[in-house]
């Protein structure tokens, strides 16, 4: 494990946020219609002369925005997560969120067909949570080794896709078209009063996450030392916990099953500043905005008019260098 | 709640700023006022491109799925090839949508309910129930339309043609189809789907006075509009005509050919089988599809 | 969970006894059900007309389908569990499955690119999903740790899954063939297709059997395993074969089943104990009997309509993979 020292990471830091600023600019200008940098600034500082008002204000600058929350969270979440199970490869996905919700917006399609669209983010959380509280009372209940809390994660995630994939294969598809798409993780459609209703949460999330990230330290040294050094591991692990949950199920219910972000972003961020997390919380947080802001601002602009989802965009880059990083460093990976 | 507040506002400020306003339509996801003199429509289904060809108006953007040949000739001819691809009807580009500038936006209620927000932040936005619909819904909707685009007397018009021209079909058909039973359905590589007595294209062959031999065993009728259906269920359907739309070649059912149980199908024993395009069946609904499928049913039985 | 040499807990004659019977139950249930209600077993007798057709010619071949595909996906996960010597060595859990699904997913969406046929796309697939989850989970460095070998597995599926869900938001017809291709369907199966699967049966049986002395070594560990005359890097790599061309035949003509070669040799382990020479005949038979069961219930579980049979196999599988994961000792 490298110790990175405070001036690498400052210079990271430093680096990472302009890199974040200059896609979340470009990410305003590239979508499936060319619009001039001068109308683009008319729009965004209200000046005279042309504007593209909804594309800019209602479209493109709420949707980044959100992509900058989302893949945020999702990261913190991911290293979160890595901490505890004390594995590189570990991620949200890990906790049933992304299978919990899938499951939980299909069955609303079924059972409440005529439940308006715009509960499926509220639907969709809460199969999150209850898949991950399925989870957390097997941990309190039988307190078991990390090792095992993965792997009981796996089975009710897989339970649930089991689940999906009945549904999926019984239902016809086009009324189930809109819950497709967000299965996709995408987000188009994606606008002000879905990042009003989130960004709130998962600002605050972050910061208390952020707070704890000595703590992930000691946990991440083992359950012994831990307790040794004044530590009540068991209830700090239940809090982590429940912090990973809602910042991932937050943001998986407005932009749908993004996977990879929470994997990828603590492990990008772990190869720049190594694993002390009061550097590496922060840099996998703008490494997932980036990750999000540029595959959504792509997948508009690549083969516009189609839209491509950003999950798909992230999967598809992000997995090959990913699996690239694992094996070029294994002994950094297995830390 | 908020919602509800501005809404009452914006309309306050509708109704204040805009005296033009064509009137109210209502519709699937509410009330929508349109203004009068609509020029630039955008359509996010393919069955509102046939309503507004029936009154030769063109939309200035389509969710054609990025295929424009999916817009066939019959509706080219008149709508011309001017229009503007806003990609999928699934996840049609907004932002191509509000580059348009449009006046109306025209929804489907299963794929763009979750949009309708946003298309009303771009334009005035109805929705109608196009994929769920049958036949005689796709005809009424048309009338909606015609009034949001302010050609309500065109379209009354259009539509009274198109009544008349259906009835003497269905006079031509009824005799020909006296206690035959035919099916529809659409079979791609890996399977085929029954169009029931409660889809579009089985309201269609109901009026020309087709029976449908389609009931489970327990002698309900499917509720489902497309029924994925095994050769076994299919010997059991087994109607006197059957009608195939293929999206692949070979299709599945191509793979069942020389089978015992299909050759035994009463419908192939008497070579009452016939293919269709299955785009034109399937996909596409409204008048002029509608008059399309009834020529091919007379082509049909006059074989 | 009995390890290697224990016996079971079980008595022999109720372990086979509970064996026939459900053989013999879940033949009879995937007969007598179909898309008609009109035929049922008692046809059989009849010598000729439509419902023998429909039994001989429709109900016969894919009940028997079914069967071999609970042998070969069964005897898979008999030797991958043997050979990487982890309990939750499956298909489906090394992201194996997924990977087919994906190739599948492929095939479908570009057939005018490349002309190759489906079955090439699934392996090929399966092929670079179970790679790939090895490598990751440092498979190629030596140890392979269980629980890494999972998260890996788990992260390939859910890539594959990411990707094979893209062509859900192109068109329906799409949608709809990529859903059968990639849930695991057998409505559609006739007699060429079942004899695909019995020629890879067969052999993989019986080199499985020939085999099952190195299995039981192998449960020894690696170095007793030498000591004993077994070269494990050998065990190894035949056994990489067999599971591998078992699972790649019932994929090609099922596509991706779930669970069942999950599962199945830890129901043979707990009936007839950890023995090798008796598993690899009753983990091929027990899971003949759970996918005739499996295949009964997706033509009756949603009639008139059928659930594919990857699909009810994967619900019955996964909530006894979630108890096993809670409870057993020899997950972690």
């Amino acid at each position: 494990m490298r110790h990175a020292s405070s001036t690498r990471l400052i210079w990271t830091l430093l680096g990472l946020t302009f890199a974040a600023i200059a896609v979340f600019l470009w990410s305003l200008s590239a979508g499936a219609v060319h619009i001039p940098i001068a109308t683009i600034i008319n729009t965004l500082f209200d000046l005279d002369g042309p504007k593209q008002s909804f594309i800019i204000n209602k479209s493109r600058l709420p949707r980044s925005l959100l992509a900058f929350c989302t893949g945020g969270s999702l990261a913190l979440s991911g290293a979160i997560v890595q901490a505890l199970l004390r594995n590189p490869l570990a991620s949200p996905k890990i906790i049933g969120i992304n299978s919990g919700a899938a499951l939980g917006v299909l069955l609303t399609f079924i059972l409440a067909p005529t439940l308006n669209l715009n509960w499926l983010p509220v639907v969709a959380a809460c199969g999150g949570i209850l898949a991950a509280a399925a989870i957390f009372t097997v941990a309190e209940i039988a307190t078991v080794s990390p090792a095992r809390l993965a792997l009981v994660g796996i089975a009710i995630g897989m339970t649930c896709d089991a689940a999906v994939d009945f549904i999926l294969a019984t239902s016809e598809l086009y009324e189930v078209s809109a819950p497709l798409v967000w299965m996709t993780g995408s987000l188009w459609n994606r606008g002000w009063a879905h990042l009003n209703a989130v960004w709130p949460l998962l600002v605050g999330l972050s910061a208390i996450t952020l707070l704890y990230s000595y703590r992930l330290d000691l946990i991440r040294l083992g359950t012994a030392q831990a307790t040794s050094l004044g530590l009540n591991v068991r209830r700090e692990r239940l809090v982590l916990l429940a912090l990973a949950t809602l910042l991932a199920a937050l943001s998986v219910s407005v932009v749908g099953v993004l996977g990879f972000v929470g994997l990828m972003a603590p492990h990008i961020a772990r190869q720049m500043v190594g694993g002390t997390h009061r550097g590496l919380l922060p840099v996998a947080m703008l490494v997932g905005a980036i990750l999000v802001v540029v595959a959504d601002a792509a997948g508009r602009a690549l083969f516009a008019p189609l839209e491509v989802s950003a999950g798909i965009l992230t999967a598809m880059f992000g997995a090959p260098f990913f699996v690239f990083l694992l094996l070029s460093n294994t002994s950094e990976a297995r830390g | 709640m908020k919602r509800n507040i501005f809404a009452v506002f914006g309309l306050c400020a509708a109704l204040a700023t805009t005296p033009l306003s064509a009137g109210e339509i209502t519709h699937e996801a509410g009330t929508t006022d349109v203004p009068d003199d609509v020029q630039r429509i955008v359509v996010l289904e393919f069955s509102f491109i046939d309503a507004l060809a029936s009154v030769g108006v063109a939309p200035v953007g389509i969710a054609d799925d990025n295929k424009r040949d999916r817009v066939i000739p019959a509706y080219t001819d008149i709508i011309g090839d001017e229009w503007i691809s806003v990609g999928t009807r699934k996840t049609p580009s907004l932002e191509v949508i509000a580059s348009l500038a449009p006046d109306l936006i025209i929804a489907d209620k299963t794929r763009h309910s979750a949009a309708y927000d946003t298309l009303s932040e771009i334009a005035p936005t109805i929705v109608l129930d196009s994929l769920g619909g049958d036949y005689h819904d796709s005809v009424a909707q048309m009338a909606v339309i015609g009034e949001a685009i302010g050609k309500k007397d065109e379209m009354d018009a259009r539509i009274t043609q198109h009544k008349a021209t259906m009835d003497a079909y269905v006079s031509q058909l009824k005799p020909l189809s006296e206690g035959l039973s035919a099916q529809f359905g659409v079979t791609n590589a890996t399977g085929l789907w029954l169009h029931a007595p409660v889809s579009y294209n089985g309201s269609l062959l109901e009026m020309f006075g087709f029976d449908s031999t389609m009931k489970p065993a327990d002698g309900d009728v499917y509720e489902k509009v497309y029924v994925p259906t095994t050769l076994e269920q299919l010997s059991e359907v087994n109607p006197d005509i059957l009608i195939f739309g293929a999206y692949a070649n070979p299709s599945q059912v191509d793979s069942w050919k020389g089978e015992t149980l299909f050759e035994d199908l009463t419908a192939v024993k008497s070579e009452k089988v016939f293919n269709v395009t299955a785009h034109n069946w399937s996909r596409l609904r409204g008048m002029l599809a509608a008059e399309m499928t009834a020529a091919d049913i007379v082509e049909i039985m006059k074989q | 969970m009995a390890l290697r040499g224990q016996s079971s807990s079980v008595p022999l004659k109720i372990s086979i006894v509970c064996l026939t019977l459900a053989i013999s139950c879940g033949t009879l249930f995937s007969l007598a059900t179909g898309g008609r209600t009109d035929v049922g077993l008692a046809d059989i007798f009849r010598p000729e007309g439509m419902a023998r057709t429909v039994l001989f010619d429709i109900r016969m071949p894919r009940t028997c389908a079914a069967a071999l595909l609970g042998v070969n996906l069964g005897m898979a996960g008999l030797v991958l569990q043997a050979i990487t010597r982890n309990p939750l060595a499956s298909p489906a859990i090394l992201g194996i499955n997924q990977g087919a699904a994906l190739g599948l997913a492929l095939g479908v969406v570009l057939p005018n690119t490349i002309d190759l046929p489906l079955d090439l796309y699934a392996l090929t697939g399966a092929l670079t999903a179970g790679v790939v989850t090895f490598a990751i989970s440092g498979g190629f460095g030596g140890k392979i740790d269980s629980l890494r070998l999972v998260l890996g597995g788990v992260a390939v599926g859910a890539f594959s899954y990411a990707m094979v869900r893209f062509t859900y938001t192109l068109d329906d017809d799409i949608a709809r063939s990529v859903i059968r291709w990639t849930v695991g369907d057998i409505t559609d199966i006739r007699w060429s297709e079942t004899k695909r699967l019995a020629v890879w049966a067969v052999p993989g049986f019986l080199a499985s059997l020939v085999m099952a002395q190195r299995f039981n070594l192998m449960a020894l560990g690696q170095a007793s395993a030498r000591g004993l005359g077994a070269d494990p890097r050998i065990t190894l790599l035949l056994g990489t074969i067999v599971a591998a061309a078992l699972a790649g035949a019932s994929v090609t003509v099922a596509g991706p089943i779930a669970f069942a070669g999950l599962i199945v040799p830890h129901l043979a382990k707990f009936l007839f104990g950890g023995d090798h020479r008796v598993l690899t005949p009753t983990t091929a038979l027990l899971g003949a009997a759970l996918m005739l069961f499996a295949d009964g219930l997706s033509k009756t579980l949603t009639a008139p309509i059928e659930a594919p049979i990857g699909v009810v196999a994967a619900l019955m599988g996964a909530p006894w993979f979630l108890w096993h994961t809670i409870f057993a000792r020899d997950v972690s």
